[in-house]
């Protein structure tokens, strides 16, 4: 047994979101941090949905994990992980058609996503169940914590507005900074904030022993 | 590799395909009748908020564009056609954007609206917005024409979504209205059929 399966579950929870946060911490899955963050309310929807899709995969490999062959276990997770993201797909699809219209493409994306892999070979596939929903609650939270710093950034500064609300940027007559919605402008967005994150951290973070 | 090792992966994929595949058919069967009611509900909704006087709104047909099938409808009252509704594509920055026009009998906008785009999230999408589609209203087929300079007689484009722009309105709608136009006087107006 490794020796995370001893931290609790609270603490599991913590190590997603602030130590190994995925955007921030390890810079995985990038893509879609650029990709679907220009306004707010799609990139809280897609971390919901990395979320859910994180929890079940962690569930169903730790609940496989004495089952499944060491030899093929990698297309086995990625075979469970496209199943739980077709799933996600389709249930957004019925229940909030207008939020998939916009994120829907980028929903199929989070099979390609390397942290969810990642996190069922090097947590889940070694750990019990409890723990590895644990796991996967914190790390999908990481990600969605991420995803909606960066499109709040972008869509206030790129847009002036916030959740596609009225914007405020015009009531005091600036400009939206048009560069900040373009591909470019999410570099500089997760760039920014993940230097913020890890000053904030390395300050404040370190001094509680959980981190 | 031993032979226990063979079997034990061949029972492994067995498994996992058996019971993912179980559960994405129980998934999709349960989600599909909701997907099929809410593209109906949609179709009728967005017909009804482009005519929302028109009482009924009969299908006439079919037209071609960009090889996409689109259909084209009457907007009636008392029996009485009072306007048409198409749909037409438009070719656009990074996709075909599928717009819905309505049209009086003197084949002039009355509304546009964009059903589905996937253009620039951020950029070229704002032709999505009321702010852009409004600048078409009352224009007929030779005034449609996205123009980068300020303009109320033509489209005034939207900066930064100039290709998105001209594809709603030189492509998309001005199409749409010259069809309508042309089929209507063919079949004569208020020609209404149901198919």
């Amino acid at each position: 047994m490794s020796a995370e399966n001893e931290l609790s579950n609270w603490e599991l929870i913590k190590n997603g979101v602030l130590k190994e946060n995925t955007i921030f911490k390890l810079a995985l899955s990038l893509c879609p941090a650029i990709a679907v963050t220009t306004k707010l309310k799609d990139g809280f929807f897609m971390g919901l949905a990395v979320v859910f899709v994180q929890v079940m995969v962690n569930l169903t490999v730790s609940a496989m994990r004495k089952f499944i062959h060491p030899r093929i276990r990698l297309p086995i997770f990625m075979l469970i992980i496209s199943g739980w993201v077709t799933v996600v797909n389709l249930l957004m699809d019925a229940l909030v058609p207008d939020v998939y219209k916009n994120v829907g493409l980028y929903i199929q994306l989070i099979v390609a996503f390397a942290s969810i892999l990642a996190r069922a070979e090097m947590f889940a596939s070694k750990n019990k169940i409890v723990p590895s929903m644990f796991d996967g609650i914190g790390m999908g939270l990481g990600f969605l914590v991420a995803l909606i710093f960066v499109s709040m950034f972008r869509e206030a500064l790129g847009n002036g507005t916030i959740f596609a609300g009225t914007s405020f940027a015009m009531s005091i007559g600036a400009k939206p900074l048009l560069i900040m919605v373009l591909p470019a402008g999410g570099f500089f967005a997760v760039g920014l904030l993940m230097a913020l994150f890890n000053w904030l951290y390395t300050r404040y973070g370190t001094k509680s022993h959980a981190g | 590799m031993t032979g226990k090792d063979i079997l034990k992966i061949t029972l492994n994929l067995v498994v996992v395909y058996v019971v993912g595949g179980l559960i994405l058919a129980i998934v999709h069967a349960n989600t599909s009748p909701i997907r099929f009611a809410n593209k109906v509900a949609a179709e009728k909704a967005a017909l009804n908020s482009m005519m929302p006087e028109a009482e009924d709104t009969p299908l006439l047909g079919v037209w071609k564009i960009h090889d996409k099938e689109a259909k084209y409808y009457a907007a009636t009252k008392d029996g009485k056609t009072i306007g048409y509704i198409v749909q037409s594509f438009g070719k656009g920055y990074s996709s075909y954007i599928n717009t819905l026009i309505a049209v009086g009998r003197d084949f002039k906008v009355i509304k546009v609206k964009i059903l589905d785009q996937k253009e620039t999230p951020g950029l070229g999408d704002v032709i999505e917005e009321v702010d852009f589609t409004n600048r078409l209203i009352g224009k007929d087929a030779e005034h449609l024409k996205a123009l980068k300079t300020d303009t109320t007689e033509y489209v005034q484009a939207v900066t930064g979504a100039t290709i998105s722009s001209r594809a709603v309105t030189d492509d998309a709608v001005r199409n749409g209205v010259d069809f309508i136009r042309n089929k209507m006087k063919e079949g004569g107006p208020g020609n209404v059929r149901r198919k």
